[in-house]
C-alpha cells in the first residue's frame, strides 16, 4: 500500500524517472521501428517470391520438359494442386525504342493459366484506377484515365495491329525494365517521356541446340500491350513476358514436323522429269517444349506437400512417356523458397532480422544501467526516507517492493511511450522518408539495394508486444540492485544519513 | 516500583560504535525498567549516548552481546534479540511509537499521508484499502488534537519546526502503542512551543494510557516527566533528588 503511495510520489515529484522512462521509450521504440521494417522487409519478400511463381515448379532448363500439356493434366488432376501454368524462360538482347541495348530475362508465359497460378493480372500497372492515390496530389496518374483495353492486352500478351486488324504476340515488361518510367514524389509511378504500351520493342534470343550451342539468331519486333510491377525491384527491372507461343517459336520449342534423317544433297526426279532436291519426309510430330511448370498449391496445402505430389506425378508422367522426357532424377521439382537465389537470399534476410533485433536489444541494454544509475543516486537520495519506513516497521522486501515497483512503473511507462511512437513512425514512414528526401536529398531506403518501392509500414503486435514486455522486464531488472541496496540498509544508519 | 512486568527493561546493555580500528563504546551496561503507564525523562550531555538508548528501545538497533538470554532489551519480559525479523517489524510497528530527533518526515507525502503510513505498513493494501475512511479518520482526529486540523493537504515541507514535530508525534501515535519513544521532542523548538507539545502529549498519554520514555538535554523538559534518569560514562543513574530541588 504505501509503495503504491511512494512510488506514486517519487513518479511525480522528480525528473530523473521522467528521462529514465524517455531511455525506455527511446529504446522501445529503437528496437520496434527496426523489427518491424525488417520483419516487414522479410515478408514482402516471401510473398513476392510467391508472385513470381507459384508455390512449387518443375524445371528443366534449355531443352525444356515435351509433353507439358499432359503433365499439366496430371497434376490438375491432384485435389492438392489448384492450377498450373508452362513457362519458358531464356535470356533476350532488348532493342529499346530509343535504341539503346539491354539484356533481360524473358519468360514466356500464358497469360490466363499464368495468372491463375500468380495472380498476375494484379501485378498489371496500367489498369484505370477510380480514385487517385492520396500521395498523388496532383491527380497527374494517368491510370485515371485509362481504358480496360491495355489491361486486357496486357492479360493476354495480344494486341491487335490497328492496320490489318491481326493479333499479335506482344511482350510485358517489369515496370522498372525500360527505364522510361519515374517515381514521383511520394511514390507513384508514372509515365515519363514516352507511353510505353505504345511503344515496340526489337526481341532477340538465341535458340539453343540440346547440346548449349547457340544455333542462330531470332529477332522480332514486338508491341508493349503493358507493364508489370511485382514489387520485387531485381523482377521488376530485368524481366518482361513474352507471349509463350511466340518464344516457343522464336527459340524453335514448338510443336514442329519430326522428319527422318535425310541427304540434303540428294536429288530426285518428279512426274515431270524435273530434278528437285528430295523433301524430307515428315515421321511425327516433334513436342513444343517449357522449360517450368509452375504450380499453385489448392487452398490449405503447403507449398512442400504441393512440391511431394508434383514429383509423384512427374514419375507417373515419365513412366508413361518413356524416353523422350527428362529423368525424374535429374529434373528440379522444388517450391518457391528453394528456388536458386531465394533460398540463400531468404536465409541471409532472416539472420539478419535476427541479428538486428539482437544488436538493438543489446543497444538497449543501456536502458537497464540507465535505469540502474538513476535508481542507485535516487536510492541514495532516499536513505533517510528508508530508514524512516524501516523504524515505522517496514519490512526489507517490504522496502525493495517500492523501488522494484518504482522500475516496473517507469518501464510500464516508457515501453507505452515507445510503442506508440514507434507505431506512429513507422505507420507513416513512407512520407516520413519521402519528406527526409524533399527536404534533405536523404534517401535511406533505395529501391535497388532493397527490392522494393515502399518500405514495410506494418508494426507486427506480437513484436510490440515482446518489446514492450522487454522493455518493462529491462526496467525492472535495473531496479533490482539498488532495490536490495535499500532493503539491506541498517534503519538507524539511514536515519543517521544526512 | 511496581510488581507488574515492566514494559521496557534493559539490562546491562552496551553498544560499541567501531570507528576504523578503535572501538567506541556509547553504552557501557545500561540498566533500566520502565513500569507500564511511566512517563520517564532521559536526561543527559550532547553525545552522551541519548539517542543509542532510545534506539536499543526501538528495536531499530542491537545491542553488542545480544540474545545470551538474560541481558539486552526486554519488552514485557520479551528479549528483543530473540524475535524474528518479522517480529521485530510488528514490534516497530505496533509496540512503539518513536519520535525522532529531527521529525523525519517524508517529504513528498502530506502530513494526513505521513500519519496514515504507519497504518498502511500495519494493515498492508487490502486491510489498509477496508479501513481508509476509518483511519483516515482517526488520523485526522489525532492531528486536530494536536492543533493540525487545517494543515492535512499540506506537504510536509511546507510546515514549521513545531508543527513538524507534531506530525511526527501523530504519526508515531497511528497505530495506538502502549510505549511512545520520543527523542528531544522539543529539541529543536522555543521553550514555550516545546511546553505546549509536552501539553499535548501529556494528554494524549492520558487517553491511551501510554508509557513515555522521553530522551532530552533540558532539565526544565525533564521536570514534566514522573521519573528522570541521567546518562553518563555509558551509564544510567538516577536522578529523582536533583530533578526535584532545581
Ligand atoms: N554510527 C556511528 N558510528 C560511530 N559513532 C557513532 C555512531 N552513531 C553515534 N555515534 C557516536 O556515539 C555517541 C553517542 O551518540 P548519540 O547520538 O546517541 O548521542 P546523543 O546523546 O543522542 O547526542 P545528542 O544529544 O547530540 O543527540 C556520539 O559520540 C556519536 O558520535
Ligand atoms: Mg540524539
Amino acid at each position: 500500500m504505501y509503495q503504491a503511495l511512494l512510488t506514486r510520489r517519487y513518479l511525480t515529484s522528480r525528473v530523473m524517472p521522467l528521462l529514465a522512462a524517455l531511455a525506455v521509450m527511446l529504446c522501445t521504440a529503437m528496437v520496434l521501428i527496426v523489427w518491424s521494417v525488417m520483419s516487414g522487409f522479410l515478408g514482402m519478400l516471401l510473398d513476392s517470391g510467391r508472385t513470381l511463381m507459384g508455390d512449387a515448379a518443375i524445371t528443366w532448363p534449355v531443352a525444356g520438359i515435351p509433353y507439358y500439356e499432359d503433365l499439366m493434366d496430371r497434376l490438375e488432376a491432384r485435389p492438392e494442386i489448384a492450377a498450373t501454368t508452362p513457362t519458358l524462360e531464356t535470356l533476350g538482347l532488348i532493342g529499346l525504342p530509343d535504341g539503346s541495348p539491354e539484356i533481360w530475362t524473358l519468360i514466356g508465359v500464358d497469360g490466363p493459366s499464368y495468372d491463375r497460378v500468380t495472380s498476375y493480372a494484379e501485378t498489371l500497372w496500367w489498369k484505370p484506377i477510380d480514385k487517385p492515390l492520396p500521395k498523388d496530389r496532383d491527380r497527374e496518374d494517368l491510370r485515371l484515365r485509362l481504358s480496360n483495353q491495355y489491361y486486357d492486352e496486357g492479360l493476354a500478351l495480344t494486341e491487335q495491329d490497328l492496320e490489318t486488324g491481326d493479333e499479335k504476340a506482344a511482350v510485358v515488361p517489369g515496370i522498372w525494365a525500360t527505364g522510361y518510367n519515374r517515381r514521383d514524389i511520394g511514390g507513384w509511378t508514372n509515365a515519363r517521356f514516352r507511353f510505353m504500351p505504345d511503344a515496340e520493342l526489337t526481341i532477340s534470343v538465341l535458340p539453343i541446340s540440346q547440346r548449349g550451342a547457340a544455333i542462330d539468331v531470332a529477332a522480332r519486333r514486338f508491341p508493349i500491350a503493358n507493364e508489370f510491377q511485382s514489387g520485387l525491384y531485381e523482377v521488376d527491372a530485368n524481366t518482361a513476358l513474352i507471349r509463350l507461343d511466340a518464344l516457343q517459336e522464336m527459340l524453335d520449342m514448338n510443336a514442329a514436323d519430326r522428319v527422318e534423317a535425310f541427304d540434303p544433297f540428294a536429288v530426285e526426279i518428279d512426274e515431270e522429269g524435273n530434278e528437285t532436291f528430295v523433301q524430307p519426309k515428315a515421321v511425327g510430330v516433334e513436342p513444343a517444349r517449357v522449360t517450368t511448370v509452375m504450380i499453385r498449391a489448392a487452398d490449405g496445402v503447403t507449398p512442400q506437400v504441393a512440391r511431394d505430389v508434383a514429383e509423384d506425378v512427374y514419375e507417373e508422367f515419365a513412366a508413361v512417356q518413356g524416353m523422350e522426357v527428362p529423368d525424374p532424377q535429374f529434373v528440379r521439382i522444388y517450391t518457391w523458397e528453394q528456388r536458386d537465389g531465394v533460398r540463400t537470399f531468404i536465409a541471409a534476410v532472416k539472420k539478419e532480422l535476427a541479428l538486428t533485433v539482437a544488436l538493438f536489444g543489446f543497444i538497449s541494454l543501456t536502458a537497464v544501467f540507465l535505469v540502474f544509475a538513476i535508481f542507485w543516486s535516487m536510492v541514495s537520495d532516499k536513505i533517510k526516507d528508508i530508514g524512516i519506513l524501516r523504524a515505522m516497521g517496514a519490512s526489507k522486501p517490504g522496502v525493495a517492493w517500492i523501488f522494484i515497483r518504482y522500475g516496473a512503473a517507469i518501464g510500464v511507462v516508457g515501453s507505452i511511450l515507445g510503442g506508440l511512437a514507434a507505431w506512429l513512425i513507422v505507420s507513416n514512414i513512407n512520407p516520413i522518408h519521402d519528406w527526409l528526401g524533399t527536404a534533405f536529398g536523404l534517401t535511406v531506403w533505395d529501391p535497388e539495394i532493397y527490392y522494393f518501392p515502399q518500405i514495410p509500414n506494418k508494426v507486427d503486435p506480437i513484436a510490440a508486444l515482446l518489446v514492450m514486455g522487454g522493455g518493462v522486464l529491462f526496467s525492472v531488472i535495473g531496479a533490482i540492485a539498488p532495490a536490495i541496496k535499500a532493503a539491506r540498509m541498517d534503519p538507524v544508519r539511514s536515519l543517521r544519513f544526512e | 516500583m511496581t510488581s507488574e512486568t515492566p514494559i521496557l527493561e534493559a539490562r546491562n546493555v552496551s553498544r560499541t560504535y567501531r570507528m576504523g580500528r578503535v572501538d567506541v563504546p556509547v553504552l557501557k551496561g545500561v540498566d533500566l525498567t520502565v513500569a507500564p503507564g511511566e512517563f520517564l525523562a532521559v536526561l543527559g550531555a550532547s553525545g552522551s549516548g541519548k539517542s543509542t538508548m532510545l534506539h536499543l528501545l526501538g528495536g531499530l538497533d542491537r545491542p553488542d552481546r545480544p540474545a545470551n538470554g538474560t541481558e539486552g532489551v526486554f519488552f514485557r519480559g520479551r528479549n528483543l534479540s530473540g524475535m524474528s525479523s518479522s517480529e521485530i517489524n510488528t514490534y516497530r510497528n505496533l509496540q512503539v511509537g518513536f519520535v525522532f530527533q529531527f521529525y523525519h518526515l517524508l517529504p513528498e507525502l502530506d502530513v494526513l499521508e505521513n500519519v496514515l503510513i504507519g497504518g498502511m505498513i500495519r494493515h498492508g493494501r487490502f486491510g489498509f484499502g477496508r479501513r481508509k475512511s476509518e483511519l483516515h479518520d482517526a488520523a485526522a482526529e489525532l492531528l486536530k488534537s494536536l492543533g493540525l486540523g487545517h494543515r492535512l493537504r499540506h506537504k510536509a515541507t511546507a510546515l514549521s519546526g513545531g508543527e513538524r514535530q507534531r506530525v511526527a508525534i501523530a504519526r508515531a501515535l497511528i497505530n495506538h502503542p502502549p510505549a511512545l519513544l520520543a527523542d528531544e521532542p522539543t529539541g529543536n523548538l522555543d521553550r514555550e512551543t516545546g511546553m505546549r507539545i509536552l501539553d499535548a502529549m501529556a494528554t494524549i498519554r492520558e487517553q491511551m494510557n501510554q508509557t513515555i520514555v522521553m530522551v532530552t538535554h533540558d532539565p526544565s523538559i525533564a521536570e514534566r516527566a514522573d521519573r528522570i534518569v541521567r546518562l553518563t560514562d555509558g551509564v544510567l543513574v538516577t536522578e529523582a533528588l536533583e530533578a526535584s530541588n532545581t
